[in-house]
């Protein structure tokens, strides 16, 4: 089963090192891992006020593929952390998630460009560079939104693929 | 408070008194030596132990730990020095022992190019720490420290690591003491639910076989009274794992043995007889369980640990308590009633009798024959009334001497549990000496695990530490020749050591001592170990190829104990 593991974490060196070992150790596999340095904010009606955190905190998103049992052992874990303020499991009923793809595709002549412009146009994608050869986009949906639709582009030259990670927040507050 | 213009060196000094740090066990070197030149001016209130090997160093300050309760401080240098402490930290690690390592490191602007004697210890460190932290600034270094010690010691206890870069330890800056509100708050343990408690209570005191299972944690909490009561009101039988020995007095009627691998047959065989097991600071490792689906099916667990992690993590409970040992059972004591269950302890009686016929009586009383290593053990017991504190080191000596001590008083068994590190004993008896010079320090150890740390002789001669060093020497790395004899079909690979004269290589550390080889030396040879007035050695040949039995062998389960 997927589970995505959100860990918020004072943002110290070597938290990250800390985490991935607990990973490590089990063999979990891991399928994508992204963290960030949150804003700062505050909110006096925010609900979840540790999810966003007081200064200089980190969010960490996790996807990977295991079972109830050894996600609860590694949740706990992970909770032992010093850094670590929350963490949770989610699987993906529970929450809303995204990823962003980045690509960069190259066009033999000016009927492919068109092709590839309202291909970028089709899937809702962002432009964010071009020249008369080749178009750095940006899409973005879930991992298989981003797996149809770069394959769709497979029949453009497609130097180059980069790949956010999973991010994702609570469906609801429990 | 006022400031004081002072040196990241001057501040660990001032750091280590306000954790009210008495003792450094430590070995210095070039990254280090702005502290111990700090440590100069401060040699009268804080003693440092000058060791052999920095591995010597970290079990000492174990040993140390394990008695006082408090974290166990050692210094070492950066590179090798570091390094060397690895074995002692993960040892920590496995048996929840505070310790504060400080390391010296590198100057912080030569960090990462491979500079003489650099090692990422902080990357090597940290699967075996609680926290760790690397300091290259001096204003870190109080809070640095301050979290240490509070991390090392909270909850479930461990080790933790400061590396301290060279460039630290030389900067001035403004050292002002933390004050007691901005020092770091480990997290606080959720309140005991006390649903879980009646709950508890409730099992207890409808249970037919209830069993109590006592761990570390037991010692760790100082529960040992609320165990007692807890065993003679409810007429619990009580068995303990390595780690807790000691903790209950053996010869109390309720207590009934060591579970475990090579525990005593009763506490083993009856598990799964059990209805509700109470286990209390212990984390039912694989020792313990033997095969772990058969591990008592049919019980109702309740299980009172401190560590959130280790619930469920075996065995599931039915009532799992995250709480402090002594916190919970305190809650518990109104609730339980008093009982007796006096057929369920004979069982327990009978399979006691079974194991002395069949496997104690002759360990204990052998008339002919070379000496045993139970007969030792269980004559220094006699000699020094139950009331030492044994420090076993790793193999068949020390399950026999788990098995065949008698300990009168808590506090009284230390020794590499779940690591089993070989090596162990001899620093840690260090440590045990330097916390509690009043009470009687024995070292039994292997002769294989002594020449693992048999440099720490030196530490002891120049310490002047009277601690009696017993040496069951049958010339065989004994445990590993066992499995070899009943799993690998007698194919001794590699286990057969020719030892030097323990007692010619002891006297060249000035430390005086004496070989026995026959029964009839072993008493006289006791008495001049103990009435010596200072450390001495004794080397006693025990039979080549004894085993220990019982065993539960890996693979089978608990019930599944073997006699022979």
């Amino acid at each position: 089963m997927k589970y995505t593991l959100t860990i918020i974490t004072e943002n110290k060196p070597g938290v990250l090192y800390r985490i991935a070992d607990i990973f490590l150790r089990r063999k979990i596999n891991i399928e994508s891992l992204t963290v960030a340095e949150l804003p700062t904010i505050s909110n006096p009606d925010q609900i979840e006020t540790n999810a966003i955190g007081a200064s200089s905190t980190s969010r960490f998103t996790v996807v990977l593929t295991s079972n109830e049992d050894a996600i609860d052992k590694v949740v706990k874990q992970l909770r032992k952390i010093i850094e670590v303020i929350e963490v949770y499991a989610s699987t993906d009923d529970q929450i809303l998630y995204n990823e962003i793809a980045l690509l960069r595709v190259q066009c033999k002549n000016k009927n492919e460009a068109k092709k590839l412009a309202e291909k970028i146009l089709q899937y809702k994608g962002r432009v964010m560079y071009n020249t008369a050869q080749e178009y750095v986009f940006e899409i973005n949906g879930t991992e298989d939104d981003i797996q149809k639709i770069v394959k769709d582009f497979q029949q453009f030259s497609i130097q180059d693929i980069a790949l956010s990670g999973r991010t994702a927040i609570k469906k609801e507050i429990s | 408070m006022n400031k004081q213009h002072i040196s990241g060196a001057e501040a660990v000094m001032k750091g280590l008194l306000a954790e009210g740090v008495d003792v450094i066990f430590g070995y210095p070197g070039g990254a280090i030596m702005p502290i111990y030149d700090a440590l100069y001016d401060y040699k009268d209130k804080l003693r440092h132990i000058l060791v052999r090997h920095e591995q010597g160093a970290s079990h000492a300050a174990e040993g140390y730990a394990r008695l006082t309760g408090r974290p166990g401080v050692c210094f070492a240098t950066s590179g090798p020095g570091a390094t060397n402490l690895v074995t002692g930290i993960a040892d920590a690690m496995m048996d929840s022992v505070p310790l504060v390592c400080i390391t010296g490191q590198v100057a912080a602007n030569v960090l990462g190019t491979d500079a003489f004697q650099e090692a990422d210890v902080i990357g090597i460190t940290t699967p075996i720490t609680k926290w760790n932290y690397q300091v290259t600034r001096a204003a870190e270094i109080p809070e640095a420290l301050a979290k240490a010690f509070a991390i090392a010691n909270s909850g479930r206890p461990g080790p933790v690591l400061v590396d301290i870069t060279k460039n630290a330890q030389f900067e001035l800056f403004d050292y002002e003491e933390i004050a007691k509100e901005k020092k770091y708050q480990p997290k606080p343990l959720p309140k005991i639910d006390e649903t879980l408690i009646k709950q508890a209570a409730e099992l207890l005191n409808s249970a037919k076989k209830p069993y109590m299972l006592i761990g570390h944690g037991v010692l760790i909490a100082k529960a040992e009274q609320e165990v007692k009561e807890l065993a003679e009101k409810a007429d619990i039988p009580v068995g303990s794992t390595l780690h807790g020995l000691s903790a209950m007095e053996t010869d109390h009627p309720n207590y009934v043995g060591m579970l475990g691998m090579h525990g005593n047959y009763g506490p083993n065989k009856l598990t799964n007889q059990a209805d509700v097991i109470l286990a209390v600071g212990m984390r039912f490792d694989d020792r313990v369980t033997g095969r772990v689906k058969d591990y008592a099916p049919n019980a109702k667990i309740i299980h009172i640990e401190i560590d959130a992690a280790e619930l469920h993590k075996i065995k599931k409970a039915a009532v799992p308590i995250n709480a402090d040992a002594k916190a919970a059972l305190q809650k518990l004591l109104p609730l339980i009633k008093k009982n007796h269950h006096k057929t369920w302890l004979e069982a327990f009686q009978a399979c006691q009798q079974q194991e002395h016929e069949t496997v104690m009586k002759k360990e204990l009383y052998p008339t002919q024959g070379e000496i045993t290593m139970a007969e030792v053990v269980r004559r220094v017991s006699e000699k020094t009334k139950n009331n030492a504190v044994i420090v076993a080191d790793v193999g068949q000596h020390q399950m026999i001497s788990a098995r065949y001590s008698k300990f009168a008083k808590s506090d009284s068994f230390i020794t590499s549990g779940g690591s089993g590190t070989m090596g162990f004993a001899l620093p840690a008896a260090i440590g045990a000496k330097v916390a509690r010079p009043d009470r009687e320090i024995v070292a039994i150890i292997g002769d294989g695990c002594f020449q693992m740390t048999i440099q720490e002789l030196g530490t002891i001669a120049q310490e002047k530490l009277p601690i009696k060093i017993i040496i069951l020497n049958n010339n065989f790395l004994g445990m590993v020749r066992q499995w070899q004899q009943l799993f690998f079909d007698k194919r001794y690979s590699f286990v057969e050591l020719k030892n030097p004269d323990f007692v010619q290589v002891a006297k060249g550390f000035y430390v005086p001592g004496e070989k026995v080889a026959k029964r009839e030396e072993l008493d006289h040879a006791l008495d001049t170990l103990f009435k010596t007035d200072g450390p001495y050695l004794l080397d006693i040949t025990v039979a080549k190829e004894d085993n220990v039995f019982p065993m539960v062998p890996t693979g089978a389960s608990a019930e599944e104990i073997r006699l022979e």
